[in-house]
């Protein structure tokens, strides 16, 4: 069971998707049952998930459970998937938010829920894929298999402008990865020419790097990195990049924006942490200057446009550029205080900006608008709610106590002390004023929508929430509260992945350490 | 007498098995659509399946059965994975062709046995074509294809679209042929020594090519072959005849000149230019320009097929047009593979990249054909609903017909699971392995640039709600199983292509080095 548990958590949701697609064409099959199927096995795969925390994290080949068979021998691809400190949090954020999407779609979809919750299944699977692959065929087959549920998703529940955000959202995110496949292959045959063996592992090739079997020339390195970065950061996205996110998130029904929010931008900086810094250690400095240039400058903007707008849930979108732009910035500050704290951010990002999105996705099944000014004194008729969406926004500001605190906290701190960091102080208080800017934009939208007067009607005949919507949102609420608190539990168990992770990036290859330029100053003063 | 000293007759019949079963069964259809009653479809399809069937069952005993490449009929007939894979390809697109349309000819209430019976010989053209080590042979085999094809594509007799098709595409093919076998002439007088007469014989011309008496003639005559070849598998810009044709043909002739014709001017096209002017005499003074010249001239056609097929694909409302489109810059990403070949300096390389366009042929050939079957379904009577219009809807109205097509549609997108991802990735890994990075990049980018119209029709199917009523149709037991079959075949080639790669190419029995 242990051996095999990333390969059933993979195969599990396809597993339910197949039940459901079978289902369906049993007499009597009703179409809400569909529901709880999805349901159970999205909640079994959490389950199973949770079993991933037993043992300690190891170092970056030290991959903790790890399953590897050949798979295309013809093209040199293997099936290799493995969990360490880093993967390990992604996977059970995926596997934790899936059960909560599905009930928080419960009364929200209605039309060809069939369709709909096989979709979500195999999104899950491809989702669990990405943050398990080893191998960059295999990765890359997942990275993409998760654009078409979620294009469908977007395009047949989503909104008004559904078929626009589907085809930017689609179009955007495969020009990236298309060009990383190319960056792909590349590598496989430079692998060849040095070793004479073509291949696809991650692990392999980090390990020929480091002992030095195998150079990557400053020129291809820089392609390599770029032709990796481009699609990672769209997907994550940095600021240029970051077009298609507002439309595909405010476009999507509740449950895809909280899916896209809380896991896909997941992969672009998983995707950065985990492939452009273990195997492109040098451009990865090459680069730095640019990426937390481009990190603070979407900081600002993201926080700046998510204040003007008037829609709660494109406000949220927005604060996604903003929030990612932090994990960006912690990542390439290239100090394990730093990394900890993007890989948490990541996390907390996961759980605040999917609860909001959920609570927008509750009141706008209620009213069937997301508009502020339609919104006012939500407090009065909805106690329950308006508590529950104020923490879950004093999360997102990151208030102390909190998690969005720790993750920020660790991000800044590490900046300005990282010598990695040309200008440190200045890009670190610019990374800064994102936090105001933050407690600005949330704490203006809660005062127009839950505090106040209650504007209208309709608003004060609104129904709070029931039960299945406190239960969907409490586990999330406590994680926040839990994570604020007591972050160790999860940093101690990833710290030895990031701090293997940094190492890359600090000796890049076996005999060749690079002058103290990304060891931080707490550090050298301890 | 001396005749006989002179030539003797190398006849091995086993050697063209595949082709003479195919054939032998294309002649005993006619007859029994002669003889026997007229109109029993199932008759005729049936025993032309069984007639395929034993071609490919002949083509892998022959795969199985022999070692080392060899050739028949004093070098006119040659046996190599090259030819073997592309008659499993013409099998495997025959079979689908006669499944997809038996639902059209019942409703059409056209002649079945005259329609199998030029299917076959078409296939036994094609087939011919992958198998000639000699350029008398390959235009042979193109001639006794495209004469059956042209009467395809005019086979709804009353329609004047398909007139209009079939004419055309007669016309023109008719003018690409006659630059082929100018080509073909050019060459024969360029390959004369002081003291022999020119060649056709393919590996001959690859001797003699550096010793040329009038390399300019060479030059000539390969640049004729070129624009022929060219014609016949729609490269820009000698494409233009394609929309047209592919549109007012019947639709599964469609499907069928999209995925088989192509493939078999391929064959021919990579026996040709990879084997006759192979890169061994690039480095000879003479003869090397030639290698030179058609490599160059190659990369920049697949460019222009690959972004001109894909973006004005992107305006089409016809959806057989935009599947026509889609078929040319198809047909550029397989020249990727082929520009590949002709650049590898390994004999494994070579056959790698070789493989990697016939297995690339196979992809687009499975999910082509696919794709073509659910459109042949709703278009109905007359090819009337074959606008993008017409999809509007139906996705949730006949789920299976819709998935179905969204499968094959995002595998021609070249998504990953699927075979056209496969496809791609062995093609471009082909290119990149020979340096063409700037290729590759640019096939990629037009990759991207095709996702946009396969995804029209996926979301005009499941995004847009149908105004007009749809009466859901029964699927017919045939076009079930080809659907079945291609659907198979997409994941299959999509997550294990290990088997079909190996056996595509060639086991390394000789370890010549080319340069």
């Amino acid at each position: 069971m242990q051996n095999y548990l990333l390969t059933i958590l993979i195969l599990l949701p396809v597993i339910g998707a197949a039940t459901g697609v079978a289902y369906s064409f049993t007499p009597g099959a009703k179409e809400s049952h569909h529901r709880w199927i999805a349901l159970g096995f999205t909640t079994l795969a959490f389950l199973l998930s949770l079993l991933l925390l037993k043992g300690s994290g190891g170092g970056i080949n030290a991959f903790r459970i790890e399953e590897n068979y050949p798979w295309i021998a013809a093209v040199g691809a293997r099936y290799h998937v493995g969990v360490d400190g880093i993967s390990l949090w992604l996977v059970i954020l995926t596997t934790l938010l899936m059960p909560i999407s599905v009930l928080s779609s419960w009364t929200a979809i209605t039309k060809r829920q069939p369709t709909y919750y096989a979709l979500m299944l195999l999104l899950e699977s491809a989702m669990i894929g990405v943050f398990v692959s080893l191998d960059l065929l295999l990765f890359y087959l997942f990275f993409e298999a998760s654009l078409v549920p979620m294009f469908f998703l977007i395009g047949v529940w989503g909104g008004e402008r559904r078929i626009y955000a589907a085809v930017k959202f689609f179009i955007y995110t495969a020009v990236g990865s298309l060009l990383m496949l190319v960056g792909i292959i590349a590598l496989y045959f430079i692998h060849q020419n040095a070793t004479g063996v073509g291949t696809f592992d991650y692990a392999v090739l980090t390990e020929t790097l480091r002992s030095g079997a195998m150079a990557l020339s400053p020129r291809a390195e820089f392609w390599l990195f770029l032709a990796f970065a481009f699609a990672f950061c769209i997907k994550v996205p940095l600021w240029p990049l970051h077009t298609w996110l507002h439309d595909a998130h405010t476009e999507a029904p509740t449950a895809g924006s909280v899916i896209l929010a809380g896991v896909l931008l997941k992969m672009g900086t998983y995707g950065l942490l985990r492939f452009n810094f273990g195997l492109f250690p040098n451009a990865s400095r090459y680069f730095a200057p640019l990426m937390i240039t481009l990190a603070v400058i979407g900081i600002i903007y993201g926080a700046l446009v998510a204040m003007v707008q008037p829609d709660v849930k494109r406000l949220v979108a927005y604060s996604s550029v903003s929030h990612m732009g932090f994990v960006v910035l912690g990542l390439f500050s290239f100090t394990e205080q730093g990394m900890q704290g993007a890989l948490y951010q990541m996390l907390n990002h996961g759980v605040s900006t999917g609860a909001l999105f959920l609570f927008v996705g509750m009141i706008y099944e209620r009213r069937h608008t997301r508009m502020i000014s339609d919104f006012g004194g939500l407090v009065r008729p909805m106690p329950w709610f308006s508590t529950f969406f104020v923490i879950a926004s004093l999360s997102s500001i990151g208030l102390p106590f909190l998690n969005g605190f720790v993750g920020e906290f660790l991000i800044m701190l590490s900046s300005w002390t990282s010598f990695a960091v040309q200008h440190a102080w200045i890009v670190t208080m610019l990374a800064g004023t994102g936090v105001i800017w933050a407690a600005v934009y949330m704490l203006w939208m809660l005062q127009r929508v839950v505090f106040g007067t209650t504007t209208s009607e309709a608003n004060a005949k609104l129904l709070d929430l029931n039960a299945r919507e406190i239960g969907l949102v409490l586990p999330l609420l406590l994680l926040m509260l839990f994570m604020g608190v007591y972050p160790s539990i999860f940093l101690n168990r990833s710290r030895a992945s990031v701090e293997a992770a940094r190492q890359v990036i600090a000796n890049p290859a076996a005999g060749r350490t690079i002058n103290v330029a990304n060891a931080s100053k707490s550090e050298a003063q301890r | 007498m001396f005749l006989f000293q002179a030539a003797t007759p190398d006849i091995n019949l086993t050697l063209i098995a595949p082709e003479l079963i195919v054939g032998i069964a294309g002649v005993i259809v006619m007859m029994v659509d002669a003889f026997g009653r007229r109109g029993q479809c199932w008759l005729t399809g049936s025993l032309s399946i069984v007639g395929l069937a034993a071609s490919a069952i002949a083509s892998v005993w022959l795969w199985t059965s022999w070692v080392g490449p060899r050739t028949a009929f004093n070098g006119m007939i040659v046996l190599d994975e090259l030819r073997l894979s592309f008659t499993l390809i013409f099998v495997i697109v025959a079979i689908l062709t006669i499944l997809i349309s038996s639902i059209w000819i019942e409703t059409e209430k056209l002649p079945a046995g005259e329609y199998h019976s030029l299917l076959l010989f078409a296939t036994s053209g094609m087939m011919l074509m992958a198998s000639a080590g000699d350029l008398v042979i390959v235009f042979l085999g193109l001639e006794i294809l495209s004469i059956a094809t042209y009467v395809l594509a005019g086979f709804r007799r009353t329609d004047v679209r398909s007139n209009e098709s079939s004419l055309k595409y007669f016309i023109l093919g008719s003018f690409a042929s006659a630059f082929l076998l100018y080509g073909i002439a050019l060459v024969y007088g360029a390959t004369a020594t002081q003291s022999l007469p020119g060649t056709t014989n393919i590996a001959t011309i690859a001797a003699r090519a550096n010793s040329s008496l009038y390399p300019p003639l060479l030059l000539a005559g390969a640049a004729m072959m070129l624009v022929g070849f060219g014609f016949k598998i729609a490269t820009a810009p000698f494409h233009v005849w394609t929309p047209d044709v592919y549109e007012g043909a019947p639709t599964p002739v469609t499907a069928f000149m999209a995925a088989g014709p192509k493939a078999a001017g391929f064959a021919s096209f990579l026996r040709v230019f990879v084997f006759g002017f192979p890169i061994a005499t690039a480095v000879v003074s003479t003869g090397g320009f030639a290698h030179k010249a058609w490599l160059g001239a190659l990369a920049v056609m697949a460019v222009l097929t690959m972004s001109v097929g894909n973006i004005v694909a992107i305006v089409q409302n016809n959806v057989k047009r935009m599947l026509a489109y889609s078929s040319i810059a198809h047909a550029g990403y397989a020249l990727v593979g082929f520009v590949a070949a002709g650049a590898a300096t390994t004999i494994e390389d070579r056959s790698a990249a070789l493989s990697a366009v016939a297995f690339y042929l196979l992809t687009y050939a499975v999910m082509n054909m696919g794709a073509f079957a659910v459109v042949t379904f709703i278009a109905r009577r007359g090819d009337q609903q074959t606008n993008v219009d017409d999809y509007n809807g139906i996705g949730f109205a006949s789920p299976v017909l819709a998935f179905s097509l969204s499968i094959f549609l995002l595998s021609l997108f070249g998504m990953p699971l699927t075979a056209g991802f496969m496809g791609k990735l062995v093609v471009f890994s082909a290119a990149l392995k020979q340096g063409y990075a700037w290729l590759v990049v640019i096939g990629v980018l037009n990759a991207a640039i095709s996702a946009y119209y396969y995804l029209r029709l996926i979301i005009v199917m499941f995004f847009r709600e149908r105004t007009e009523t749809w009466d859901v149709p029964r699927l017919p037991a045939s076009l079930a199983l080809a659907l079945v079959l291609t659907i198979l075949g997409v994941f299959y080639l999509g997550l294990f292509p290990g088997r079909v790669l190996n056996a595509f190419q060639a086991r390394p029995t000789i370890s010549l080095q080319l340069r």
